[in-house]
């Protein structure tokens, strides 16, 4: 953690209270090395001399657009590159991500927002990669093992199918919220929905069998008429 | 081209036509005019048949009764009967040169022609031959003697005259009607250009020059008004997306320290609650911001499109899910009716979606008590068009209201004045559906609930 806070961060702006701003968030959230840039021209210079580990730029600088800055940035650094912008145009945010930036956030925005999403790219890029931990959660008295792909009852280990493992897993990664079947359908085949109804409420039937006490009047993977299946864990 | 296979198609009936009309026109005048000359006052034939029946032998002598001596005045003729003898029994006006005894080959040649350049009529009579003669040169006497085959083939003659007419009618008016043609086609591209809107210019040359003239000038001027109306419309957006623009980055600012002031602990709580409503505040404006300029696009045309073939049904689905996973009050009921699986449409998710989420913001916004929400997809009949319902069973409004809902807040066209919301919501979504060539039906009456249906064109589902 102390790891990220310690990147040397540039925030690209021609606003001074707007680089201000977000230099004050970005200290109180504990990073420490930040450097300012106004224009296009400071910018490559700032590049060459600190090297920063990741960049906030604006898209309308007085001396260029920022998606020329950034092709200029490529050649001297391959560093992770986040779009602050006041132009909120789709095609502005698709050039931008098609040039390679790894977000694009639209003005105004919520400080917390643009530290969480910096956070999660400079983990993304520097964090060492670390073996993915499958989720291993707990549905009344059985263990659902993502890891293992089991669900365990009472020191019975019933395997999960790769459909099965598919399902659940989509179904846990939005847990208390609703899928919709086509997201389901997605997540297990590929595939749209249509078509696949009775294949998934079989799927889900056998699901039912092996994490639930009563598969018939389910308590955790719920039914939402019409429009998909929820599965409800209580977070602890 | 069309157009000119039917003005020439025209052209050569109307020829017709009139050839027709006239070819009647010369038979009738033909019939009326020169028969009626042969035959002005009577005919020499009745002439002399009425007077042979008129002379009457009476006591040695002949008397005339006084009608055919009329007639005879009348046409300054002469009469003599010839007996069977070659003598002349009985005269009238006889000229003197004539003479007194007629062999029968001298009767023979006189009827057939003339009698000293006299022409003359005969008729036979009780007692001989009646003779009327007319004065020298006052008519023409000609023998018709056809042969029968002539007399029989004639109606077929008289048909092909016609017909032969009729072609030469026909060829004449398509040379004409084709030269015709050939001079006035550009003109009739030009027009037809005008009328899609493309830039045309016409060779201004021939009897029809100043019109092709007048045709290059109104696509000059329709391309002049064009340019200005979409300059007008582009330098209006991109007002609008300046605007935006410079609000943005000072709405940066108080969204900033508004939210860092609400979520810092030292500051007491009524303070933090305040930067709250200002942190709120903020966002509003910039949805609104954000929404006006989405708006803006959207009616210059200038919003682009990222269309791919969506599933209705699962658009649906995923908006409902969406609204219920956000936590929808309790009073409110959402449900989903799909009457068609495979419907799809070619559009833009983002947008579609973005508008069927105002459809249900806008019935659960202007029902504060709870109502019942549905979503309906269908397929017509034809499976050309598909509709998207949104329905509420709420409070509705007034019928007469319904056409102002569509039209920009502030807009001159609004007849009242909008009631809740910054009233963009309704607007956006008629011109997200307009620029996927569907179109908007709103329903709702007071007491009765507010229904709107998208109409979009369908792509057939495989």
């Amino acid at each position: 953690m102390d790891e990220i806070k310690n990147k040397k961060l540039l925030i690209v702006d021609d606003e001074d209270e707007i680089r201000n701003m977000i230099d004050g968030f970005l200290r109180k959230e504990g990073f420490a090395r930040i450097y300012h840039a106004s224009n296009c021209v400071e910018a490559l210079e700032v590049c060459r001399s600190v090297k920063p580990d990741i960049a906030i730029l604006d898209v309308m600088l007085p001396d260029g657009d920022g998606f020329s800055l950034l092709s200029s940035l490529r050649q001297i650094s391959n560093m992770p590159v986040l779009f602050l912008s006041a132009r909120g145009e789709d095609e502005d945010r698709l050039l931008g991500l098609g040039l390679g930036a790894d977000d694009y956030i639209v003005k105004p925005f919520l400080p917390r927002e643009l530290i969480l999403r910096l956070t999660a790219i400079l983990r993304r890029v520097y964090s060492p990669p670390m073996q993915e931990q499958r989720p291993v959660f707990q549905l009344g008295g059985r263990t659902i093992d993502l890891e293992g792909g089991i669900v365990e009852n009472d020191g019975t280990e019933y395997p999960l199918t790769a459909k099965e493992y598919a399902l659940l897993f989509k179904l846990y990664e939005s847990r208390n919220r609703i899928v919709t079947s086509d997201a389901l359908c997605q997540a297990a085949w590929g595939d749209d929905y249509y078509g696949y109804e009775n294949t998934l409420m079989v799927h889900i039937r056998r699901i039912r069998e092996k994490i639930e006490i009563n598969p018939s009047s389910p308590e955790y993977l719920l039914t939402i008429r019409g429009l998909g299946y929820k599965l409800v864990v209580k977070e602890v | 081209m069309a157009g000119t296979v039917r003005i020439i198609r025209r052209f050569i009936s109307a020829t017709i036509a009139i050839s027709i009309l006239m070819l009647v026109f010369n038979f009738i005048l033909l019939g009326v005019w020169v028969f009626k000359g042969i035959n002005e006052g009577h005919s020499p034939g009745i002439v002399v048949q009425k007077v042979a029946k008129g002379l009457h032998p009476s006591a040695n002598t002949y008397s005339l009764d006084s009608s055919s001596a009329e007639l005879l005045n009348q046409n300054n003729a002469w009469a003599m009967l010839i007996e069977d003898t070659g003598h002349i029994a009985w005269n009238y006006m006889l000229p003197d040169e004539l003479p007194e005894i007629y062999s029968r080959a001298d009767v023979a040649k006189f009827t057939r022609s003339y009698l000293m350049d006299y022409p003359v009529f005969v008729w036979e009579h009780d007692e001989g031959l009646m003779v009327v003669g007319y004065p020298k040169k006052s008519l023409a006497k000609y023998q018709h003697i056809l042969p029968i085959t002539w007399v029989s083939s004639l109606p077929l003659r008289v048909a092909s005259l016609v017909i032969g007419n009729i072609a030469l009618a026909l060829l004449l008016s398509l040379f004409i009607g084709s030269k015709l043609i050939r001079s006035i086609r550009p003109l009739v591209q030009g027009i037809q250009g005008l009328a899609e809107d493309r830039e045309v210019y016409v060779e201004p040359k021939g009897v029809l020059a100043n019109l092709a003239q007048s045709v290059n000038r109104a696509s000059d001027l329709l391309q002049q008004r064009n340019n200005s109306l979409k300059n007008r419309d582009e330098a209006r957006s991109n007002w609008i997306a300046g605007i935006s623009h410079d609000i943005r980055t000072p709405l940066s600012m108080v969204l900033g320290y508004a939210s860092d002031l609400e979520e810092n602990i030292e500051i007491p709580i009524e303070q933090r609650h305040q930067a709250r409503i200002i942190r709120r505040q903020a966002e509003k404006l910039r949805s609104l911001v954000s929404d006006l300029n989405l708006v803006s696009m959207l009616e210059y045309e200038m919003q682009p499109l990222n269309k791919n073939p969506i599933r209705l049904s699962a658009l649906a689905r995923q908006i409902a899910s969406e609204f219920l996973n956000n936590g929808l009050d309790e009073h409110f009921t959402l449900e989903v009716e799909i009457l068609d699986e495979g419907v799809k449409v070619n559009g833009d998710e983002q947008l579609l979606t973005r508008a069927i989420t105002n459809l249900i913001q806008n019935s659960i916004v202007h029902n504060p008590d709870g109502c019942q929400i549905r979503l309906q997809i269908s397929l017509d009949e034809e499976y050309k068009t598909c509709s998207f319902v949104v329905a509420d069973n709420g409070m509705g409004i007034y019928q007469n209201q319904l056409p102002d809902l569509l039209e920009l807040p502030y807009s001159a066209k609004r007849k009242h004045p909008r009631q809740n919301g910054h009233g963009l919501g309704l607007p956006m979504v008629a011109r997200i559906v307009k620029a996927h060539q569907g179109h908007l039906i709103l329903y709702s009456d007071i007491e009765k609930g507010f229904s709107a249906e998208i109409v979009l064109p369908s792509i057939m589902s495989d």
